[in-house]
Formats: structure tokens, C-alpha cells, sequence
């Protein structure tokens, strides 16, 4: 598929198709419409999905905190897949069809971390 | 069709069970070059083919891929040739004739797949089924049954039967055989292998067929037991379900179960089986094919003592209390009274002691983590002579000559040993080479029933002084020939004395060596082991015997599934501190004051060397009961609570560390051979030891002592029950 978007111009350089963003300026507005639009729904979420000890500071937080791990990502197509998705997951969030666990899920209170030394897993019985 | 159809591989192997190609094989070993007779040449189905001179058609047909059905024919069987579904047509022959039974002749046409040839089967095929109840849906052969799957392939494809009212099908009381093998006598088919299989592989004349024609019967006559250590065996070679395994019955379907390739360790031979699991655990066991091993047999305890996999089973580590009970706990809890009382215990105070189940990687584990606390007392329970040579020099344990090394011997010695009940399938080969080889056998021991005949030398040792110095009449039995075997049974080596038998046997070997001029390949002197761990602890560098706990009492002793009680509390000090890990509850677990749950044979992947010095390895067929885990890993786990964390974290890294031990340990499927016959001999001069008057005796004597000897078939129900009936059958 990644081939197909890719078309040969002349010479040897690629002109690769863009998704939604044509530079990067322009990514980084979707980003932050994004991120906006995610900060002034989080008290809603909080008030829908009643998750246990969390408070609206926390989702803001968490918000962040997501926001903040693909800071790295510098491929135009890239962030735009990102925005996408992070578009989509606010549509499921706000209209309820998510599930309580699928907001908590992101806060992974629950997760025990699987063993990585030899002698947790032997106590966990592997 | 073939894929339908059991398939007995018929090419390369030499089949003694011919009597052909026994006559051609001994002609060659008498006079080479005689056996180059010219291959005789004829056609199956158009297709040329060359054998040799005395092949059967149906081998013949082998050769070029045709597989001819058959129920009697058994290629390690005489042939009887009396189920005639192997007929097949040859030109210029008035009646189709049976291959089995037919040799070959020189421009013979066969035909396998002819009108008359096919009628000839759909006939035979349709004589059996008269007579043969309708009850597959309840018979335990069902799925691998030969005469389901040929009856679909080659049988008619309508029914003549018109007995609705069920009136005349023939019908056979069943016989009781013994606590392992059911017989549903009306499903028989007189093909005899059972016969023939008590006859000449078991030795066990007790099978037989009364009668003729429709009236012909299989059994004992009168009512008895089938007292075979081989006796399961007659159940694989069943075709119908005449003969099922008791234990199994009623449950489980062959494609059902999950098949995992695995080895025994119930004695030191190493044999190859499958193992058949279905919801997690162990319904039973068959013999795998390995030629230089088992071939396809397997010893009753071998196959039946896998229900003590279920029994007495240790399912949580174990702590003593303030009472002196065995509490369940959690494995940290007792990793830390272990480590309780090792610290302030010197690394000379601590010993550990390896059972007769042990892997070569929870060996080396446990040795690595002994010698980082700073002990050197490391040793099995089975006791070998030490002095002199001792275990430095391998070829001074190991069954050199291997076991497939009998077909070509002409003289074996047995001393201090009972083959038949220490390693069964060592015994039918012998008896095999006896049959078909004219092989000689002494036995210097008790007079025992073994199956074949023997010189019996006498019970005392002082054959053996003759012997060494040459002067016994057998030794001009031995000079001979240029082929001669001395095995020598582990359990007279663990006398006080051993060491002076050992020597005895050693210069015996070595002399017989030097005068008959025997090729430097060929190995004398064989020492037969009894425990499948044995070789690999002691190519590891384990002390074989307890003595060494015995002379420097331990405050801390680790028992690695040591159950033979050859320490116990009377021989340690009353502060001893004893950790026992193991996978049953037996005398070891009792005398424990920590209980670490290990893996059964099953439930691991380990290395076993055999008593040729054969590694090979296990396969997990199960996972461990409850808390259990494989043995290794407890150990290592141990090793980094008490601060001495060894450098492994996987199974990778400690066959790495083994392989830097003794290479040997992970060549799979290779026998590791071992030499210096001529310095064990010399060092064997200066053992100081003399022998000792008492009779050479080993342990096991009668089929009642085969069943339970280690800690999983002490747990077997079904062994008892043998335990039983044959002692019921002694009595009588």
C-alpha cells in the first residue's frame, strides 16, 4: 500500500502523498486543535464515565502525559495518522460508546507489570 | 492407502527375526565373502526390483513401495503366515499365493493389485468380519485398529450378512491374563503375534492356541497370569482390539490425545516413548522406535507406572513446624528458611545428595551452587567403587559395548546382575542373539530364570579370582572367540568389595583384550547401571555413593530426589537440617524438614545419559501439579536468595554450562564412546580391597521385586496390582 503512495517523479526524488497536512505548520495546528478540543471535554469524561479517583486534573494530566509520549514523531503522515486516531477515540469517548474500563485502561492502576527477572517469574511460575 | 494403513518399516534393518537373512548374516560373520550371493531379480507390479536370495515377496514389494496388507506378519516375528490377507497374485501360479511367507524367486511376476488378487483379500476379508463382533464403537482399538483400517481400504464395499438375529457369530470367553492386559478373546483373529511374541522375544512359553479351524483359541490353557516384565508389549502387536491395555481402558480415543515424543527413565536404558496426555495429564505411554535401544518394545513399568504421576505427588513447597509436621507455604517462605540456616553454616557442613530421576541440568545446577557455597560433597546414591580409576575414567561405568553390541557378540558374561528385571530390554536382546546368533552366556550370580539358557558359573567370588587369573574353565570359552562381553550389574558394585569385583572384572576384560587380538573397537568390559541418572552425575563429577555423608556428618543436607533411604535420620546428626526436592512424597520427603516440589520426568525438558553413555532428553509433556516447577529453576532460584546467584537464566544457558562440563551431555542422540581400558586395568592393580566371601547376588530375583523400585511406581496403582497378582500366582 505504502508503495502506491508513493509516486515516482522525475529523477530520483519521491514526492510522497500527504495525508491531510501539507506542512508542518499546518500539522501542528490539527495537533493542537486536537489537543484543545480533548482539554475541554475532560471534565464531560470525568462526569460520564465516573471512573474511581480520578479527577478532572488527572485526565488533564493524562492528556498530557499522551500527548507528550509521540513528541518525537516528526513525519507529516505520521502525525496526521496520529491526529486521526486521537480524533476518533474522542468521538467513542463522547458519545458513551466507550466502556468504563477502556477510559481506565489509560490509567493502568490495575496492571501488575509482567516479571522481568529470573526469580519474579519463578514465583510467578514460569 | 499407505496413509490408512500401520506401516512396519521393512527396509535397512537386519532382521534377525528371518531366518534367511540370519543364515546370511552368520554366513558372513563365519566366512566373509561367501555372502555375495547374486541378487535374485523379478518384477511386482512391472516394476523391476533386485533382492537378495531368501527375501520375502512381501519384502520385496517393500522395496519398491508397494505395501501389502497383512495382520499375522510381524517383521520381528517368525512368520506364520496364517491370516492369508497378504495374498497376491504371480504369474504362472495356480492359486494367489501368501507373500509373507513366499520367497523370492528369480523372474517372478507379481501382481499386487489384480482382479484375483483383490478378490483374494475382499474374500479373506470378508471370513474375518463373519466372525468378528460389531462393536468398534466400544472397543478400545477403535482408530488404531488394523482391521478397521484395512477392512475400509481393502475390504468389500457391500455386506453379505444376513444374520439379523445374531445367532451364529463365534464367540470366545475372555481369558484373564493379568492385571495389565484385557482380553476380548471374540475379537481375535488367530493371527498369533501374541503367541509368537511370548515365544521368542518375552521367553515366556506361556501363550499358546488350542484347538483348530473356527474352534482355534489363544490363551494359557489354564487360567494364569502372564508373568512377562514384557507383557504390554502384546497389546502394541495386536491388531484388533483381542488385546487392550487395562489401565487405559475407556479412555481416551487415539486422535484425542496429544503425543509428545519423550524418554524413559524408569531404568538406565534410556528407552524411546511417546507420551499420550489429554486434559493435562498422562493417559499412557508407548514405545518409540529406536533401533539401538528398545527397538519397538518397552519394558511394564516403563509404560504402566504412569499413574503414580498422579499419585503422592508433592504440590507446594513445605515447611516443618514447631510440631514437626510439614506445613504448605509459599515458595519464598521456604527459600528462606533455607537460607535461615545456611547462614552461619560453613560450606564444608553442607551436602547434597543426587536420586535415581535427577536431569544432568538440575545436577549441574545444584553442583555449581554447592561448589559456589564452598562444599565439594556432592554424590549420588547409587555407590560405585571409587578406589583405583573409580568414575575418573568413563569407559569404567558406561555399558561400552552398547546395547545393540550384542547382536555381535558370541560369548556374554553376566556377573552379579539380573538382566531380565534390571533393564528388560537389554535381556531380550540378549535372548535375541541367543536365539538367532548362537550367542554363549555365563552368569556368575544365583540361578535365575532369564529366558535363555546359560553356563552358570556359580554364585561366589571366588569365580571371579579364577576368572582374573584365568584358570576357570569358562575362560577357554572366552579365548575363543574374539567377541566376548562382560556385564557387570551396578548393584555387586555397591558391596564393600566392589571395588576388588570391579578390578577382578577389569583385568579379566583387559586380558581377553590383549590375547584374542580383538580390534581395538571392540569393548569388553560393560558395567550395566540401574538409575537413568547415574551416568550423567557421574560425567558431572558427583561422588557416586552416600559414604562421603556418612564420614563428615552435614548440618545441612540437600537431597535432590534422593527416596532410597541410603542416608536416613539415624545416620545424620540430630541438628541436621535436610531439604528434599523431588516430585513425590516418598521415604526422602518424609525425612525433609523443607519440602521443595520438583518435576516428574514428564512435566520437564532434561538430559538423561543412559547406560551406554547416550544423551538424550525428555520433553514436557505436562505441566508440573500445582506449585511445582522444573527442577533446575528451583534451584537457581535458591541460588540467588542465598546470594550466590548463578549466571543462567535459561534452559539455553545451563545446556551451555553443561556442554562446558562434559560436551557429551549435549549431543543428543550420540553415544559419547569412552576408552583407556589399558590404564583402568593398571590402575585397577592397586585397589586394596580383597573380595569378599558372600555370595554375588543382585537385588531383584523374581517378577515381584521388577514392578516398584524408585518413587513413581512405588506410587503406581497399577504396579501393586501386578505386585499382587503375582504374588497371588506364586502362591498357588
Amino acid at each position: 500500500m505504502a508503495s502506491r503512495l508513493i509516486r515516482q517523479s522525475q529523477g530520483a526524488t519521491k514526492i510522497v502523498k500527504q495525508i491531510l497536512s501539507t506542512d508542518k505548520a499546518e500539522a501542528r495546528r490539527r495537533v493542537l486543535n486536537l489537543y484543545k478540543a480533548w482539554y475541554r471535554q475532560i471534565p464531560y469524561v470525568v462526569l460520564n464515565y465516573e471512573i474511581p479517583g480520578v479527577t478532572v486534573k488527572d485526565g488533564r494530566v493524562k492528556l498530557r502525559e499522551m500527548f507528550m509520549k509521540n513528541k518525537h514523531v516528526t513525519d507529516l503522515r505520521a502525525i496526521d495518522f496520529l491526529v486521526i486516531r486521537g480524533q476518533m477515540e474522542l468521538v467513542e469517548t463522547v458519545n458513551i460508546w466507550k466502556q468504563k474500563n477502556h477510559i481506565m485502561t489509560w490509567f493502568k492502576d490495575t496492571w501488575n507489570p509482567k516479571p522481568a527477572d529470573f526469580l519474579s517469574k519463578f514465583y510467578e511460575g514460569n | 492407502m499407505a496413509t490408512l494403513l500401520k506401516i512396519w518399516p521393512l527396509m535397512g534393518r537386519r532382521i534377525l527375526g528371518n531366518p534367511a537373512a540370519c543364515l546370511a548374516c552368520k554366513s558372513a560373520r563365519t566366512a566373509s565373502g561367501s555372502s555375495d550371493q547374486p541378487e535374485v531379480e523379478l518384477f511386482v507390479n512391472d516394476i523391476p526390483v533386485s533382492v537378495p536370495p531368501g527375501t520375502t515377496v512381501l519384502q520385496a514389494c517393500a522395496e519398491v513401495g508397494v505395501q501389502i496388507p497383512r495382520f499375522c506378519y510381524h517383521d520381528r516375528l517368525s512368520i506364520a503366515g496364517n491370516c492369508r490377507m497378504c495374498l497376491v497374485e504371480v504369474e504362472k501360479s495356480a492359486k494367489p499365493v501368501a507373500s509373507c511367507a513366499m520367497p523370492v524367486m528369480k523372474g517372478m511376476r507379481v501382481k499386487t493389485d489384480s482382479e484375483i488378487a483383490r478378490k483374494a483379500r475382499e474374500g479373506v476379508m470378508e471370513f474375518l468380519l463373519m466372525n468378528h463382533p460389531l462393536d468398534c464403537p466400544i472397543c478400545d482399538q477403535g482408530g488404531e485398529c488394523d482391521l478397521q483400517d484395512q477392512s475400509m481400504v481393502f475390504g468389500s464395499d457391500r455386506s453379505r450378512f444376513v444374520d439379523m438375529d445374531h445367532e451364529g457369530k463365534r464367540a470366545v470367553e475372555d481369558k484373564d491374563i493379568g492385571p495389565l492386559v484385557k482380553t476380548i478373546m471374540t475379537r481375535c483373529i488367530q493371527c498369533t503375534r501374541c503367541v509368537r511374541f511370548a515365544n521368542e522375544i518375552a521367553g515366556v512359553e506361556e501363550i499358546g492356541t488350542t484347538g483348530r479351524g473356527s474352534d482355534m483359541q489363544i490363551g494359557t490353557y489354564v487360567e494364569k497370569l502372564f508373568g512377562s516384565e514384557l507383557s504390554g508389549n502384546i497389546i502394541d502387536i495386536c491388531p484388533v482390539g483381542a488385546l487392550t491395555s487395562k489401565p487405559y481402558a475407556f479412555t481416551a480415543r487415539p486422535w484425542e490425545n496429544r503425543k509428545t515424543e519423550s524418554i524413559d527413565v524408569m531404568d538406565a536404558l534410556g528407552s524411546n516413548i511417546i507420551v499420550a496426555t489429554r486434559e493435562g495429564s498422562v493417559i499412557r505411554i508407548l514405545p518409540r522406535l529406536h533401533e539401538d535401544i528398545n527397538e519397538e518394545w518397552l519394558s511394564d513399568r516403563s509404560r504402566f507406572a504412569y499413574d503414580g504421576l498422579k499419585r503422592q505427588r508433592l504440590v507446594s513447597p513445605m515447611v516443618k513446624d514447631a510440631s514437626g509436621t510439614l506445613v504448605s507455604c509459599e515458595w519464598e517462605d521456604a527459600f528462606f528458611t533455607i537460607l535461615d540456616r545456611l547462614t552461619g553454616v560453613t560450606g564444608s557442613e553442607i551436602a547434597a545428595i543426587a536420586g535415581g530421576h535427577a536431569d544432568a541440568e538440575s545436577l549441574i545446577v545444584l553442583k555449581d551452587l554447592l561448589n559456589r557455597l564452598g562444599s565439594e560433597a556432592l554424590c549420588t546414591e547409587e555407590i560405585f567403587p571409587m578406589d583405583a580409576a573409580g568414575t575418573d575414567l568413563r569407559s569404567n561405568y558406561l555399558l561400552n559395548t552398547q546395547i545393540s553390541g550384542i547382536e555381535e557378540a558370541e560369548v556374554v558374561l553376566l556377573v552379579g546382575t539380573n538382566p531380565r528385571y534390571e533393564a528388560p530390554l537389554l535381556n531380550a536382546r540378549i535372548r535375541k542373539s541367543w536365539l538367532h546368533n548362537d550367542l554363549t552366556v555365563g552368569v556368575i550370580g544365583p540361578q535365575l530364570d532369564l529366558t535363555y539358557e546359560y553356563d552358570h558359573l556359580g554364585d561366589s567370588t571366588k569365580v571371579l579370582q579364577e576368572l582374573a587369573a584365568g584358570t576357570h574353565p569358562f575362560n577357554k570359552v572366552l579365548s575363543s572367540t574374539k567377541r566376548a562381553m562382560i556385564i557387570v550389574g551396578s548393584a555387586v558394585l555397591q558391596r564393600a568389595d566392589g571395588g576388588a569385583i570391579h578390578a577382578a572384572m577389569s583385568t579379566l576384560a583387559q586380558n581377553h583384550r590383549v590375547k584374542s587380538g580383538c580390534d581395538e573397537s571392540w569393548r569388553v568390559l560393560n558395567v550395566l547401571q540401574r538409575v537413568a541418572s547415574q551416568v550423567a552425575a557421574l560425567d558431572l563429577g558427583y561422588k557416586a555413593g552416600v559414604q562421603v555423608v556418612r564420614d563428615n556428618p552435614p548440618k545441612v543436607l540437600y537431597l535432590l530426589g534422593a527416596d532410597e533411604q541410603t542416608v536416613t535420620k539415624a545416620d545424620l546428626p540430630s541438628d541436621c537440617f535436610v531439604v528434599y526436592q523431588g516430585c513425590h512424597g516418598d521415604a526422602g520427603a518424609s525425612m525433609a524438614d523443607v519440602v521443595l516440589p520438583g518435576a516428574a520426568y514428564t512435566e520437564k525438558v532434561g538430559t538423561y545419559v543412559n547406560t551406554e553413555g547416550r544423551a538424550q532428553q525428555t520433553q514436557v509433556a505436562v505441566t508440573p501439579p500445582g506449585m511445582a516447577r522444573e527442577d533446575w529453576k528451583i534451584i537457581r532460584a535458591l541460588s540467588e536468595i542465598v546470594g550466590q546467584t548463578l549466571p543462567y537464566d535459561n534452559l539455553n544457558e545451563v545446556r551451555r554450562r553443561l556442554a562446558q562440563m562434559s560436551p557429551n551431555l549435549t549431543r543428543y542422540g550420540d553415544v559419547e564412546e569412552a576408552n583407556y581400558f589399558k590404564q583402568a586395568e593398571e590402575l585397577a592393580k592397586s585397589v586394596k580391597s580383597s573380595l569378599a566371601s558372600d555370595a554375588l547376588t543382585p537385588p531383584q530375583l523374581s517378577l515381584k521385586d521388577f514392578y516398584m523400585v524408585d518413587s513413581i511406581s512405588r506410587a503406581s496403582q497399577t504396579m501393586a496390582h501386578c505386585v499382587a497378582a503375582v504374588t497371588k500366582a506364586e502362591a498357588k
